[in-house]
């Protein structure tokens, strides 16, 4: 290490005046949000509703993605991703959030949701009654608070302890949290797999896929590494972290964002090619809705930017360990997360092409701005890295060679 | 910085602190010395008890293939539904086997683990193996093996093609630049190695046989930083290779609309599953060589131990796929595709599918527990199991899901021949015959790679100190 190298500090917290800042914007954003959401709502109820739930899965599989990416660090006792694993800690506080959106905004609407399962011809429907013993509102509301108290122990679990180690330096706290990272993978493996299907995939109940859970899985973690990279980004600029978090750590950052979009169309061309090569017209249906109208364009808007633009971007060293194009990547990677939920749920209600309302980015302004809200606060609260995390020095060793 | 560590430190206690990764002496020359003597060294009685083994093996895969192209592949077990049982079974098997090798090369590499060093080479040895054993059965299941040529798309003046539109000319295709990327992939890591060897020898003979290979190797700056650049490049090209051959070999089955076969998450399960046979392999074989060799302080507990718990995620996400499987068929609502999954747990192969899952579900969740982990005898003993309840896995999703078809009249049951049993051993002489020669003539470990992991090759050793203190001042 150089002797300028070890000039440089890493800030501990978050300067007030910044916190504060963030905060403000966050719930700046919600409250343009429910300003919209409302004209969104007085409009269209029903289309509301369908709005709701996509910003709803923005951003609750935005906080999965993180709660992934945590439990993955402690479960490979990975050194190099100290700080950004703190940012992911804050990321999972969105996990609090979702349960009262849902309740809020999600279950009130079931009726017109899942109305193909629900409604008054779902009893004549031999294949839905073929899966009433899953597709049903009890069933489905306790499996719903089953995933989110899973999901909100296992956020509570990682926040505290690494907070506990802020102040204690034990390193028995490590321990417990990797001793907890291997089931909890497999807890929020299985959780967030039924999430899906229950909450988008059954929308359609007769339309079925194995790897759907997959799916939402790796937008998930795209759209949570793009805020990781964001987070890093700024926090570099700002000069607040400067050996726990640089421009090693955001190029691996970026290396992992690059992966997982590439893991993310594996997994959409797995599920795409061979329900296109099977031909077989009860799953040729979910393509179907996709491909009619300008959902057309919006499928191939899918593909070119969820995939061809960040694959071409982000293949080279040198986007990933600038700046600005990272940042660009990163925001569009958001965007393109929103594409995607809009992509799986709206088409259950527009059968003839995109209606893009107010009301869609009304949703997706007071579901984030909400979520981001929480983060902001829980930013604010706690330190900016793990401070006595017992990996730090391996943290502040990490080269690209 | 201590020179030696004793060789029974336990170093897969869960400290937070990095563990040593080699063990005993930890000097340059002792490595190369441990690893260069196996290859140097006088032949062992065992080496030659195993290879004497292997030989048969191979030779019982001759005699079944001459009887193969003398009287046909009619004298497998295939019949009416059954069109493809051990055949493909035995293709995709081994094509799983061969993706440990390069997870552990590629893919641990581009995430910097560095306790795949001790144990790269010989698993990227496996995949050639594994391959070579794969290619069997396409090249003989054509029945005139003179004309395997034409599984390739070459020009010619009946204009008689392969179909393109088929996933078994992917096969072709993927298996083939597999095979191709991974030995000059191999082939490259071992330039350094095998230089070693040549400048260490002691007859002319070897020189020139290894100095041919070491392709004038002279260790400069300008070498390795070639040489750095390749591997590299390699890597990154084998990680999406690897991925794709288990999703085309997965794509044999998925793109029909059997029920059992159609089903979307094959691509990522048949991956996880190959890298969960593959491991399984080089765990059963690497406790055979560390103790053979003496070379526990190179493959320590600690590789078998991290091994193991791949085998425990790669399986329990095998798990999950069967699971979702199930699940969605029984979701599904179709008739079809409720009775093919009934049909398998239930059924006439009801004993093949919980053999399949006890030994791919069941036992391998033994692994949570650290003791088992770390026990050579489990290891040993599950790592088996994983392989015999991979080979059940497709053996089961070929063989149900053909054995009763949509025509109860022709429903049927498939019994395997003499020659489907004795190619399918053959296979296995074939992959331990290489095995053998690979551990006895070139080096098993990858010596230049495992030098790089000792505390005195890292160039901020001296760094560490810095750094604890200023951390503990920190807080």
């Amino acid at each position: 290490m150089s002797s300028k190298q070890q000039d440089l500090k890493d800030t501990e917290r978050l300067p007030e005046a910044t916190a504060k800042k963030v905060q403000t914007l966050a719930l700046g954003v919600a409250a343009v949000g429910l300003a919209l959401s409302a004209v969104g709502y007085m409009g269209d109820k029903q289309r509301f509703a369908f709005s709701f739930l996509t910003a709803f899965e923005w951003v609750t599989t935005l906080g999965l993605g993180a709660l992934f990416f945590v439990m993955i660090q402690h479960v490979t006792r990975a050194g190099w991703s100290v700080a950004p694993r703190r940012h992911a800690e804050w990321l999972t506080s969105i996990l609090w959030v979702s349960p009262i959106l849902f309740f809020v905004g999600v279950f009130p609407n079931m009726h017109t949701l899942y109305e193909h399962w629900l409604g008054e011809h779902a009893a004549h429907d031999a294949i839905v009654k073929a899966k009433q013993a899953y597709l049903n509102t009890g069933f489905f509301t306790g499996r719903a608070v089953l995933f989110f108290a899973i999901w909100a122990v296992l956020a509570w679990f990682f926040q505290s302890k690494s907070r506990e180690q802020d102040s204690s330096g034990d390193t028995k706290l490590t321990e417990k949290m990797q001793a907890m990272a291997a089931p909890g993978l497999a807890l929020f493996a299985l959780s967030q797999t039924f999430a899906g299907f229950d909450w988008v995939m059954s929308m359609d109940p007769h339309w079925y896929s194995t790897i759907f859970g997959v799916y939402m899985f790796a937008g998930g973690v795209v759209a949570a590494l793009s805020v990781l990279a964001i987070i890093n980004i700024r926090l570099q600029s700002a000069g607040l972290l400067q050996k726990v978090s640089t421009v090693e750590h955001q190029h691996d950052i970026g290396k992992l964002l690059f992966g997982f979009t590439v893991f993310w169309t594996y997994i959409a061309f797995s599920q795409y090619f061979l329900i296109w090569y099977g031909n077989i017209p009860e799953e040729t249906i979910f393509f179907k809705h996709r491909w009619v109208e300008s959902w057309k364009e919006w499928s191939l808007l899918l593909l070119v930017g969820h995939f061809i633009v960040p694959v071409v971007v982000l293949m080279s060293r040198h986007t990933k360990r600038n700046k600005a194009i990272l940042t660009v990547m990163a925001v569009w990677m958001l965007l393109m997360h929103f594409v995607d939920m809009y992509w799986l749920v709206m088409p259950n209600l527009d059968h003839h092409g995109v209606h893009f309302t107010l009301g869609d980015v009304g949703a997706l302004f007071l579901c984030a701005g909400l979520g981001f809200a929480l983060v902001a606060r829980r930013a604010a609260a706690s330190p900016l890295f793990p401070l006595k995390d017992p990996r730090l020095a391996e943290a502040h060793k990490v080269e690209n060679l | 910085m201590s020179a030696f560590i004793p060789r029974d430190v336990d170093n897969t206690l869960t400290t937070v602190e990095r563990p040593p990764l080699i063990l005993g002496k930890q000097s340059f020359n002792a490595i190369t010395e441990s690893v260069s003597d196996v290859v140097e060294g006088k032949t062992k009685r065992g080496w030659l008890v195993f290879f004497a083994l292997a030989l048969f093996g191979l030779m019982i895969l001759g005699a079944s293939l001459s009887d193969l192209v003398g009287v046909g592949i009619g004298e497998w077990g295939l019949n009416h539904p059954v069109g493809w049982a051990w055949d493909i079974t035995g293709f995709v098997f081994w094509i799983g086997i061969g993706h440990a090798g390069t997870l552990i090369s590629a893919i641990l590499f581009l995430f910097r683990q560095k306790w795949r060093t001790s144990i790269n080479r010989a698993a990227e040895a496996m995949t050639l193996f594994a391959v070579a054993a794969a290619l069997i059965y396409p090249g003989f299941h054509v029945g005139r093996i003179w004309l395997a040529y034409w599984l390739l798309p070459i020009p010619n003046q009946m204009a008689i093609w392969p179909n393109f539109k088929s996933p078994l000319l992917w096969d072709v295709f993927a298996v083939s630049t597999y095979g191709t990327v991974s030995a000059l992939f191999w082939f490259v890591g071992l330039v350094p190695d095998l230089a070693t060897l040549r400048d260490r020898a002691t007859t002319k003979s070897r020189r020139i046989a290894y100095g041919i290979f070491a392709m004038g190797w002279r260790g400069s700056h300008r070498h390795w930083l070639n040489y750095e650049k390749a591997y590299m490049i390699l890597a990154g090209l084998s990680t999406p290779l690897v991925l794709s051959v288990h999703t085309i070999v997965s794509f044999d089955f998925a793109t029909s609309i059997m029920p059992g076969w159609h089903t979307t998450i094959f691509p990522p399960y048949f991956v996880a599953g190959a890298v969960f046979s593959g491991f399984a392999m080089v765990v059963s074989l690497m406790v055979l060589v560390r103790k053979a060799y003496g070379l526990e302080h190179l493959i320590t507990l600690r590789h078998l131990e991290n091994m193991n718990k791949i085998i425990l995620a790669t399986g329990s996400m095998v798990g999950y796929a069967y699971a979702m499987e199930f699940f969605i068929a029984w979701y599904s609502g179709n008739v079809y595709e409720r009775y093919a999954f009934i049909n398998r747990a239930f059924g006439p192969y009801a004993w093949a599918y919980w053999t399949m899952v006890s030994c791919n579900v069941i036992t391998p969740q033994l692994f949570w527990f650290r003791k088992i982990r770390t026990s050579i005898p489990a290891m040993f003993a599950l790592s088996i199991f994983v392989n015999i309840g991979m080979w059940f896995e497709r053996f089961v999703i070929i063989v149900t899901s053909l054995h009763r078809d949509y025509l109860p009249s022709s429903w049927g049951y498939f019994r395997p021949q003499i020659v489907d049993i004795t190619t399918f051993i053959g296979t296995f002489g074939l992959f331990f015959t290489l095995f053998l020669v690979f551990i006895r003539f070139l080096p098993g470990i990858a010596i230049s790679e495992v030098k790089g992991v000792l505390p005195i090759a890292d160039p901020h050793g001296h760094d560490d100190h810095h750094g604890d203190e200023k951390e503990v001042a920190h807080g």
